[in-house]
């Protein structure tokens, strides 16, 4: 999601804007309970597709993850939560078993069965539909609905990690008979789901109106209407905000933050970004070929300062390739360490003879990307690095990402999607990945076998050891891993999502009553 | 009327090369510039499924080939399919069209009635302190960047006065500050033009002749002076038209205001060719009948035109 689709911002001039908005008096306090009834949501950028199996976009599934459900939920404190399945079990190492959820019923009025759920999967990989999500499910060998209340769903080896992917993208469950009947166009534009909210109108580029499922299985949402309005700039997003046009905005920076804060009436949630920042490392590219110049650059970075003063505090210093909250994180191990003498000996050991070493930063395109790239360059250049930035736009970005042309590094944000190291350091990083620079045959011989592993003990101790190697080689410097901001008004009491999903059921999302 | 046959004419031809040559240079510089398909697809997406969706979209036949289809189905009035959104691009385009006129007619009649009279007011009173303040203000008017108008009336206006919403597209309260920022600089180049056209006017023989026949200041003004100087304030007026369109694409991100100059930003970033393409066509065209246009008013303004 992250990598290819977090583009929400348009940025014109959002520096002058970020000037511009300081020094402006907060407006008047606002009670801090209401009698609202309809929640109004700001982000970045508006809805491309409605259909949940043709986009990964975070301005898509922040509604398509309310419009249907998934057979399992992730919680926004990470777990993984019955959802339109109500358990689920494993059969030898390739048979899982779903018992599904009863009595539930699409927006249409036609009942959820096990049909509908096999037609879902099965949709995202049919070469026929062209799907955006066609990856997800590669594992799966074949699915059987055998009555309405169970999904049998083989897989072509052991996949420990099948009930996270069916809780996370591609994984939303269409209704088979509505979409047979309307076809995928109309569907697109006239969802039907079994989600909290079903969809009434769809204003392009302005907003999105949605109202309360009033038979939703997991219990009523604490509104009537919920409407997602698309705010490009930033500016202009926090303005609204303040002004109490609307009661929860996406992307808040840092600096707007502050003022957010400031503001009586309003305040910032975060959530651990679900993922993290890294520069990636072309090391096919002398010297970073060299892993003793790779541990230098990772040294002479100064996390502590970059956390501190670029992000206000709203990050946290990462220890190695998995991010914090992720299955097999290793919370034993120190964050990455800052030694600027070490970096300088290694340098020297590794025979570095002043090659220019280019950090390609895109402007934008992830928070921070610019301006932490010049910072790190120049803690670079103070370790003795020939460090250069070249800026580079998104799709030329997008483009040497697919031929794999970077000259050095470049700003990357992996996203965890499965809350696990294989669907984030492997998948990216693994043989034939799209960020497949390196390799190493313990490295690989781990990662493919954790991956084909439900043996967790095993698996963990797999991961243990490809951090250990990914801590030698480098094939990523990890950065940040930074909060994901979001700004509320006060009588909003919701939890955000480390991977950016707008989790308004009734379990998450309350309006504070007056 | 026998000059009007030809006239039309070659300003139809004219138009036609115009229309030629703006599609042409979008058509390469957006193939130039980068692919739509990486950015369609997850970032793990394999090799074959990038090649399959560029078959799919027709990219990955030769860029002559390209060009001769997209030429061909342009006149007749197909754009192809949109990438992003998956439908007909010309479809897409005309449902963002009605926002952008409603915005950029509201900023262009704002523009011109604030524009014209404070023209006339300063060339006749050239010098006064009206004159300076108003010119003062026209040349900040023409200066600042329309973002940093936008962001200035959103903090001032909406936040601190409470008078407006910051955003959006609802009713009448809406469109306020969104048309005063877009027609912020034609309401400045227009005032500005019109008071030196006014000006020079006020200088010719005619002017002097008239005032010597005894006639009112009042009616020199409104009778020898406006239609005289009415050439360059329509062009300028007319032009200014048309640059509204390309200020809606700052002012209509700003202002989260869902006309064309937002979708050409989105399809630029996204390399939706068929969505930039269409929208790029048909502010050409629309330009070119703005143009059209005045050059008609010319004629009625000034027979001399018509004949030359």
């Amino acid at each position: 999601m992250a990598e290819m689709t977090r583009r929400d911002v348009l940025k014109i001039a959002a520096a002058g804007a970020t000037a511009a908005l300081q020094g402006v008096i907060p407006s008047p306090a606002h009670s801090q309970g209401t009698q609202k009834r309809e929640l109004v949501v700001a982000q970045g950028g508006d809805v491309a597709q409605f259909d949940p199996h043709m986009s990964t976009s975070s301005n898509d599934i922040r509604i398509s993850f309310n419009l249907f459900d998934n057979l399992t939920s992730r919680r926004p404190d990470g777990k993984l939560a019955p959802g339109l399945a109500t358990e689920w079990k494993l059969q030898g190492q390739t048979t899982w078993v779903f018992k599904l959820r009863q009595g539930v019923k699409w927006h249409n009025g036609d009942p959820f069965s096990s049909a509908d759920a096999k037609f879902s999967i099965e949709r995202t990989y049919d070469p026929n539909t062209k799907m955006r999500v066609n990856t997800v499910f590669t594992t799966v060998d074949r699915i059987e609905a055998p009555d309405p209340a169970t999904l049998i769903i083989h897989t072509k080896k052991p996949d420990p990690l099948l009930p996270a992917r069916l809780g996370f993208y591609g994984g939303q469950i269409v209704p088979k008979k509505y979409l047979d009947a309307v076809g995928p166009d109309t569907f697109n534009q006239k969802p039907v789901g079994t989600g909290p909210v079903r969809f009434v109108s769809w204003t392009k580029d302005d907003r999105v109106l949605l109202e309360a499922n009033p038979d939703y299985w997991g219990g009523r949402v604490d509104f009537d209407r919920l409407i997602v309005r698309a705010l490009p700039e930033m500016a202009p997003r926090v303005a609204a905000l303040l002004k109490g046009e609307v009661d929860l905005i996406t992307q808040v920076p840092p600096d707007q933050g502050e003022r957010v804060k400031a503001n009586a009436g309003t305040l910032v949630s975060g959530a651990l970004y679900g993922g993290l920042y890294v520069l990636a490392v072309n090391s096919k590219r002398p010297p970073l070929d060299n892993p003793l110049v790779k541990q230098a650059l990772s040294l002479a970075i100064d996390r502590e300062t970059i956390v501190k003063e670029l992000w206000r505090g709203r990050g946290v210093v990462p220890s190695g390739p998995i991010a914090k909250g992720d299955n097999h994180f290793d919370a034993s191990l120190p964050p990455l360490a800052y030694d600027p003498k070490e970096a300088r000996e290694r340098l020297r050991k590794a025979g570095y003879k002043n090659e220019e070493i280019v950090i390609e930063t895109t402007a934008g395109y992830m928070a921070g990307d610019r301006p932490m790239a010049e910072a790190v360059q120049a803690m670079w250049r103070d370790a003795g690095v020939n460090a250069k930035v070249e800026l580079v736009e998104y799709s030329v970005r997008a483009q040497k990402n697919r031929d794999k042309s970077f000259k050095g590094l470049w700003w990357s944000d992996p996203t965890s999607t499965l809350r696990d190291p294989d669907g984030m350091m492997w998948r990216l990083l693994g043989p034939g990945g799209p960020q497949d620079y390196w390799r190493h045959p313990e490295f690989d011989e781990l990662g493919n076998a954790a991956r084909f592993s439900v043996d967790e003990k095993f698996r963990a101790d797999a991961y243990r050891k490809m951090t250990k190697l990914s801590l030698e080689h480098f094939p990523w410097i990890p950065v940040i891993q930074p909060y994901e901001d979001y700004g509320l008004q006060k009588h909003v009491e919701w939890t955000p999502d480390p991977l950016q999903q707008l989790e308004i059921r009734r379990f998450n999302f309350k309006f504070r009553r007056a | 009327m026998h000059g009007l046959l030809p006239f039309l004419g070659s300003r139809l031809l004219r138009a036609a090369v115009a229309l030629w040559l703006v599609s042409t240079v979008v058509f390469v510089v957006m193939r130039l510039s980068g692919d739509p398909v990486p950015l369609l697809l997850p970032p793990d997406a394999p090799r074959s499924e990038i090649f399959r969706v560029r078959a799919e979209l027709g990219l990955d036949r030769p860029l002559p080939v390209q060009y001769v289809v997209f030429l061909g189905n342009a006149l007749r009035g197909d754009f192809g399919r949109s990438i992003h959104f998956r439908q007909p691009a010309f479809r897409v385009v005309l449902g963002y069209l009605p926002a952008t006129f409603e915005l950029g007619l509201t900023a262009f009649v704002l523009a011109a009635l604030v524009a014209l009279p404070i023209g006339v007011v300063s060339a006749v009173r050239r010098n006064s302190p009206v004159d300076q303040v108003t010119m003062g203000l026209a040349l900040v008017g023409q200066s600042a960047p329309t973002f940093f108008i936008g962001i200035l009336l959103i903090l001032v206006v909406s936040l601190k006065l409470g008078l407006l919403p910051t955003s959006g597209r609802e009713d009448w309260r809406n469109l306020v500050l969104p048309a005063l920022t877009l027609g912020a600089f034609a309401m400045a180049s227009i005032a500005r033009l019109t008071r030196s056209a006014v000006l020079e006017v006020l200088r010719a023989d005619y002017i002097r002749t008239a005032r010597a026949k005894g006639l009112s200041e009042a009616l020199v003004v409104a009778k020898h002076t406006l239609k005289n100087a009415a050439v360059p304030i329509v062009t300028i007026t007319g032009l200014q038209f048309g640059t509204l369109l390309g200020g809606a694409v700052v002012t209509e991100t700003v202002f989260a205001w869902p006309g064309i100059g937002r979708l050409a930003i989105q399809s630029i970033y996204n390399r939706d060719y068929p969505v930039v393409q269409c929208t790029v066509f048909l502010s050409a065209v629309l330009f070119i009948v703005i143009n059209f246009c005045i050059d008609l008013v010319y004629g009625l303004l000034d027979p001399r035109v018509r004949s030359s």
